[in-house]
């Protein structure tokens, strides 16, 4: 089956960018820009990865993280999307259990294979 | 006999209401200047972060054209969209600077001190900085520091001064130059921690040792100048170092290299 990769992110311009790298990497992309909005899209249950920025319009992005897990419906594999690079962020991120925490905007050959790896 | 004793009454009285209003005038123009340069700063800030988006999808969307990923390039078409690529990532680099300049300069940083190796610190930082080192077929060695005892300090604040000393000497050093890296420890109970990163570039004059500490300072900033940057990297080094309760300086002669050199207590009591 084709792994599933939902997108939370605020600007257009990178989520579109994201859209076009995964779906030509052979993904199925999913785009949501709020965190009510994630929480709405990964609660079918069917998403394998996560993409998470943490600053959202509505609030804080592991808040999403929060929200799927009282449903029971935590996505596979969470990838916070960062731009402070700072290990108070990298240990907020983790506790808040995310798989790992990427630097934004990473080489896309290092997400890709971040992705892979996590799938693995 | 000074001045007011000659004066009546009335008249220091008079004398003492102007020095009370010229202070306090001067006291309004201090507290405003306060306030705009943290209006500035602010900026910068909110800036900063949002020249941040859209370039991180400029350099994203380059990079799927350069990878072929929409299709296979020629050859002049790739160099022209790694020239996108490239050229992003030197941008953001400078806003990324930026930003840790501003974040520095409000005044909750704090230091999140753990206890680590400085000498695995300064390998890493040193291979980070190998590619673009070899493209100037410059060689970075570090010249000892393999028995010094463990350091407890902010990592993240100590990458990042390594990081700005060592991309210095390599944006300063001419093609087939060396750089080195000396750690050691000294002082009466080897108390200090002395870390020095030297390269054999076009270095310093001495009128400029202290200029090149300052924010937004450069030794050359004319517009036609061949090294572009902030102006806010040894800024934010000397910041983090002193932070730590450390010094930051330069020993250079122009034409034959520079050396700056850091130190850092050891004696640092644990939380």
């Amino acid at each position: 089956m084709t792994t599933r990769i939902l997108i939370v992110e605020d600007s257009a311009l990178v989520a579109d960018a994201y859209v076009v790298l995964f779906q030509q990497a052979g993904y199925e992309v999913e785009v949501a820009t709020t965190v009510a909005g994630a929480i709405e899209s990964a609660s079918g249950g069917n998403v394998d990865v996560m993409l998470l920025d943490l600053s959202l319009p509505d609030g804080d992005g592991l808040e999403v993280l929060e929200g799927l897990r009282t449903r029971g419906k935590s996505p596979r594999t969470t990838l916070a999307m960062t731009g402070h690079d700072d290990s108070k962020t990298r240990h907020r991120c983790l506790d808040a259990g995310c798989t790992d925490v990427l630097i934004k905007p990473l080489p896309i050959a290092q997400l890709l294979r971040q992705i892979e790896r996590h799938q693995a | 006999m000074s001045m007011s004793d000659q004066l009546d009454p009335a008249a220091q009285k008079k004398r003492l209401k102007a020095l009370e209003t010229q202070a306090h005038q001067s006291q309004r123009t201090i507290a405003e200047l306060n306030s705009r340069d943290a209006l500035k700063t602010q900026f910068l800030s909110n800036i900063s972060h949002d020249l941040r988006t859209p370039l991180a999808a400029i350099i994203t969307h380059a990079e799927i054209l350069r990878e072929g990923m929409l299709g296979e390039l020629n050859t002049k078409q790739r160099d022209s969209v790694s020239g996108i690529v490239n050229g992003g990532q030197q941008l953001l680099d400078m806003i990324d600077e930026i930003l840790t300049y501003v974040r520095g300069q409000s005044d909750q940083v704090t230091l999140a001190r753990v206890e680590f190796s400085i000498t695995e610190l300064v390998d890493q930082v040193r291979m980070l900085n190998q590619p673009l080192a070899a493209k100037k077929k410059l060689t970075i060695e570090r010249l000892n520091g393999d028995d010094l005892p463990p350091v407890y300090a902010d990592r993240d604040k100590l990458k990042h001064v390594l990081g700005n000393l060592i991309g210095n000497a390599i944006k300063f050093t001419g093609d087939g130059g060396r750089i080195w890296i000396s750690l050691a420890a000294r002082g009466k109970n080897a108390d200090e921690l002395i870390v020095e990163v030297g390269d054999t570039g076009r270095g310093i004059a001495r009128n400029h040792y202290e200029l090149v500490f300052r924010e937004f300072a450069q030794v050359d900033a004319s517009p036609s100048r061949p090294h572009h940057g902030t102006g806010l990297g040894l800024a934010i080094a000397r910041k983090f170092v002193e932070l730590h309760g450390g010094k930051i300086w330069v020993e250079s002669e122009l034409g034959k290299g520079s050396r700056f050199f850091f130190t850092l207590p050891l004696n640092v009591a644990r939380d």
